[in-house]
């Protein structure tokens, strides 16, 4: 097990792991002195969201980029973060900071957990979520602008609860909002991509989900007074759901790229291509594409037309040396590109896909002096795939820079010197380019 | 709901029966006598709070329900604002919701099925308001305090009512199938007991939810806003998915397209042998999945061939064929890693065996192998032919196919049904 401390040069993970260390000191500093009094007597309350947001947590949704997501621990933590009357239970009337210790309580003995497991932590992706917490907490239980917290509105019934609610899912939405602008920012420099690239995908993959989980929350707190601590679970349950039809699409998803991933293995069988060459360079466009801003939706087609793009050497009856289509005569490598394209529009849906593998062969002299119009895809895979034939899959750093050298030899000919850039970014570090809380498996 | 399939339509051309056309009037009766008896004895209050139901009545089919993988995974809007309608407005209000939910049914349902539902939904919201009542429930202003009150007479009264609404369903449902398409009624209702039960007790989770937030916490109508979000959210979840499944068999048909890149003279003959395997293994009573593994089967025994060497491929016939022994184990290789196709791979790898004279090695071949053995070498006999392009007519063919494995008489039979059926299906 590891917990993950950032590089020593990730600036912006560090800033937000020092920020996740300076809410929590506040928390324990302004709870100082009734801190034992608070937990005893909300002994009950408090075990049972540090529990719901520890389970939460360990049930991650990992979803298409790699990303994940704990949809139930978000919306306990936000739960907490309003709660004020419970049946049965002493009101929770308890300053934000020690709502702040009870969250990091449960996200941190799920970090302990995951790494007992084997897994691994990235402390500056937890330190995101707590700031998040803190923002709302603080919004909801301190924020006066009248002399009235939200916190105070919501257990004086004279108030109109429905008010009550859309101030509790606007909160819940600065707190969501504020996590995802840190961890977007750590991310986008860990992976090399523009940060506005990184947020835009950060917003748009879990936007569903975020929306559901800030309807959540709120809904804990608003049952409490007449469900007690059942409102949680309770409260849970659609968003169950939810998390389970999720569950459902993200493992599709799955299997549809695997089917994508046979069809690249044809080549490989029948000994057309090296093994395990689409897989490679499926996966350099792919950090390629995210070093340059390419947006998850269209990169999912990137990956696709990567891995698809040997496809037409099926049909060839003579097999070229190596499958290397970088050393093939221009003419043959159009009519791989051709026939490859042709097969895959035998499926409907697929004719973006289509469209890349037609245009990689095209060099890039065409699009600066005739102005003909190549997918930024198509240029990506064009690169990615001399590189992988130049190495042959070789991680030698001699092998690495010598390709890198010959491709220089083709910019602005051959290859799009922004595109070639990027390779040279992702060629330099494995984490580049890549979305995965996890490290990458050592090779 | 999740079974309010509308009556099944035979299309222009069939004369409905007229006992169906009765039994659907008698429903629409009932639901009607039913509301308006529950309003003669209840009263009935025309509050925001029955107002909002209404609305939501209107837009709970546009919300939708989605039906994934033959009824595996549902989740229906239509059940849960129903139930939320007996808590909160009582029978006769139910029953009024249900009539004016029934025909907003969306899509191209025919007038009769509106009449069905409307009248089914109506006499739902009146018994199912009983049963909460019956059950304790509580309803209209009263709110009842502390978590016990709240989930005996609120909780366990949905869940009675949710049962009986269910109930209800299912039995109106079965008979109408039973009248319209001939279908058991034993059979239909496990089928929907199989395939909805589950999701039952969940739209009675989520409705107790809205309940409670209605009432006891006093938020009104602002509650759907609240339980809407996570349910639209899996709702679209559901539709992403329907639309990848749908995207995944396509992505099927780029595998059968670069068997046909690599050998042109069997363009189309892929999507025949599936055709014809999966009417025989219905003709032969094999199980939905496996019908479904022996079609995917049918339709990917030939993968193995893209990774021979495309010049024999080409000048070799496939028929009996020497050079190309190996390629059915190739097509396995191919394939085993995709789970879906679990099922599939053994028609795969042994459909060469099951036509191939002679005593076969190794364990004995499967129904789904020597199926789809029998319709590739048929095909290849009669549509595809030797490289010259000389065809084998039918009964010869199936004269040659009778000294193979899989030329047993069941099988034969099968084959030769599956061929009248395909014609049926041209004409």
């Amino acid at each position: 097990m590891r917990a993950i401390l950032p590089r020593a040069h990730l600036s912006r993970a560090w800033a937000v792991l020092v920020l996740g260390v300076l809410v929590l000191t506040a928390g324990l500093y302004a709870n100082g002195g009734s801190l034992v009094d608070q937990l005893v007597l909300h002994r009950l309350t408090v075990v049972f969201f540090v529990v719901a947001i520890t389970v939460g947590e360990l049930f991650r949704l990992r979803l298409p980029s790699g990303r994940e997501a704990a949809p139930l621990a978000s919306a306990s933590a936000l739960g907490i973060v309003f709660l004020g009357q419970v049946d049965g239970e002493p009101t929770f009337d308890v300053a934000a900071g020690f709502v702040v210790l009870v969250v990091a309580t449960g996200l941190l003995l799920a970090a302990v957990v995951r790494a007992a497991q084997g897994g691994a932590v990235r402390l500056e992706q937890v330190a995101a979520r707590l700031v998040g917490v803190a923002v709302a907490a603080w919004l909801a239980r301190a924020f006066a602008p009248n002399g009235r917290s939200l916190w105070s509105l919501e257990v004086d019934l004279a108030v109109s609860p429905w008010l009550v609610a859309i101030g509790m899912v606007a909160v819940a939405g600065v707190g969501i909002g504020v996590e995802l602008v840190l961890s977007s920012a750590v991310r986008s420099e860990r992976q090399r991509s523009p940060w506005l690239a990184a947020l835009r995908d950060e917003f748009g993959e879990v936007a569903p989900l975020t929306s559901a989980v800030v309807a959540s929350g709120p809904m804990v707190a608003l049952m409490a007074p007449a469900l007690g601590l059942l409102s949680l679970p309770a409260a849970l349950f659609p968003l169950a759901i939810t998390y389970v039809a999720v569950g459902h699409y993200v493992q599709n998803r799955v299997t549809y790229r695997q089917t994508i991933a046979t069809l690249s293995h044809l080549t490989e069988h029948g000994g057309y291509t090296p093994t395990g060459h689409a897989e490679r360079v499926a996966d350099l466009s792919v950090r390629m594409g995210r070093v340059l801003g390419i947006s998850d939706r269209e990169l999912r087609d990137v990956e696709y037309a990567a891995l698809l793009h040997d496809l037409g050497q099926i049909s060839l009856v003579e097999p070229i040396p190596d499958g290397a289509t970088v050393l093939a005569a221009p003419s043959d490598q159009r009519d791989i590109a051709d026939e490859g394209a042709r097969i895959i529009r035998h499926a409907e849906g697929l004719d973006v896909v289509a469209d890349y593998v037609e245009a990689q062969t095209t060099p890039y002299r065409q699009v600066r002096e005739l102005g003909e119009e190549v997918p930024m895809a198509s240029r990506i895979i064009k690169v990615a795939n001399a590189f992988d034939d130049l190495t042959g899959g070789r991680e030698d750093p001699a092998e690495v820079r010598a390709a890198n050298e010959r491709i220089h030899l083709g910019l602005g000919y051959q290859y799009d010197p922004e595109v070639v850039e990027a390779l040279a970014v992702a060629t330099s570090d494995t984490t580049v380019g890549r979305v995965e809380e996890r490290e990458p498996a050592a090779r | 709901m999740t079974t309010e399939a509308p009556p099944p339509e035979g299309g222009a051309a069939r004369r409905v029966p007229d006992a169906t056309n009765i039994y659907v009037g008698a429903v629409a009766a009932v639901g009607i006598c039913l509301t308006a008896a529950a309003i003669r004895l209840d009263g009935i209050k025309f509050d925001p709070t029955f107002w909002v139901l209404l609305l939501l009545a209107m837009l709970a089919w546009w919300f939708g329900s989605v039906d994934i993988a033959a009824g595996r995974v549902r989740l229906s809007f239509t059940s849960i604002v129903m139930l939320a309608a007996m808590a909160l407005v009582g029978p006769a209000g139910a029953g009024i919701v249900g009539m004016v939910m029934g025909p907003f049914e969306t899509g191209r349902a025919p007038l009769r099925a509106r009449v069905f539902n409307a009248g089914m939904f109506a006499t739902m919201g009146v018994v199912g308001g009983a049963a909460y009542t019956a059950a304790g429930g509580v309803s209209g202003g009263t709110d009842p305090v502390g978590t016990w009150q709240v989930v005996l007479r609120i909780g366990i009264p949905v869940l009675v009512a949710d049962v009986v609404q269910f109930a209800i369903n299912v039995v109106l449902i079965a008979i109408v199938v039973r009248l319209a398409a001939g279908l058991s009624m034993r059979t239909q209702m496990g089928r929907i007991l199989s395939s909805a039960g589950a999701a039952h007790l969940g739209y009675g989770v989520i409705a107790f939810i809205m309940v409670v937030l209605w009432g006891p916490a006093d938020l009104g109508s602002a509650s759907v806003f609240l339980i809407l979000p996570p349910l639209l959210v899996a709702q679209w979840a559901y539709r992403q998915y329907a639309e990848e499944i749908k995207g995944h068999e396509r992505a099927l048909h780029v595998l059968v397209a670069a068997v046909e890149a690599k050998a042109p003279h069997l363009v189309g003959h892929s999507t025949r042998v599936a055709e014809l395997s999966a009417f025989m293994a219905e003709h032969l009573g094999l199980r939905a999945q496996v019908v479904a593994d022996v079609r995917v089967a049918g339709m990917l025994h030939d993968l193995g061939l893209t990774t021979l060497p495309t010049g024999l491929v080409r000048s070799t016939g496939v028929v009996g064929g020497r050079g190309l022994r190996g390629y059915p184990a190739r097509g396995v290789r191919l394939l085993s890693g995709l789970s879906f196709l679990s099922g599939a791979l053994d028609a795969i790898g042994r459909h060469r065996d099951a036509v191939t004279p002679g005593v076969p090695d190794g364990p004995e071949l499967s129904v789904p192998a020597l199926v789809v053995g029998l319709a590739d070498e048929y095909d290849l006999l009669t549509e595809v032919g030797t490289p010259d392009g000389a065809l084998v007519p039918r009964d010869d063919a199936l004269a040659l196919l009778r000294r193979t494995p899989a030329g047993r008489e069941d099988l034969l039979r099968a084959l030769e049904h599956a061929l009248s059926r395909r014609a049926g299906v041209a004409s």
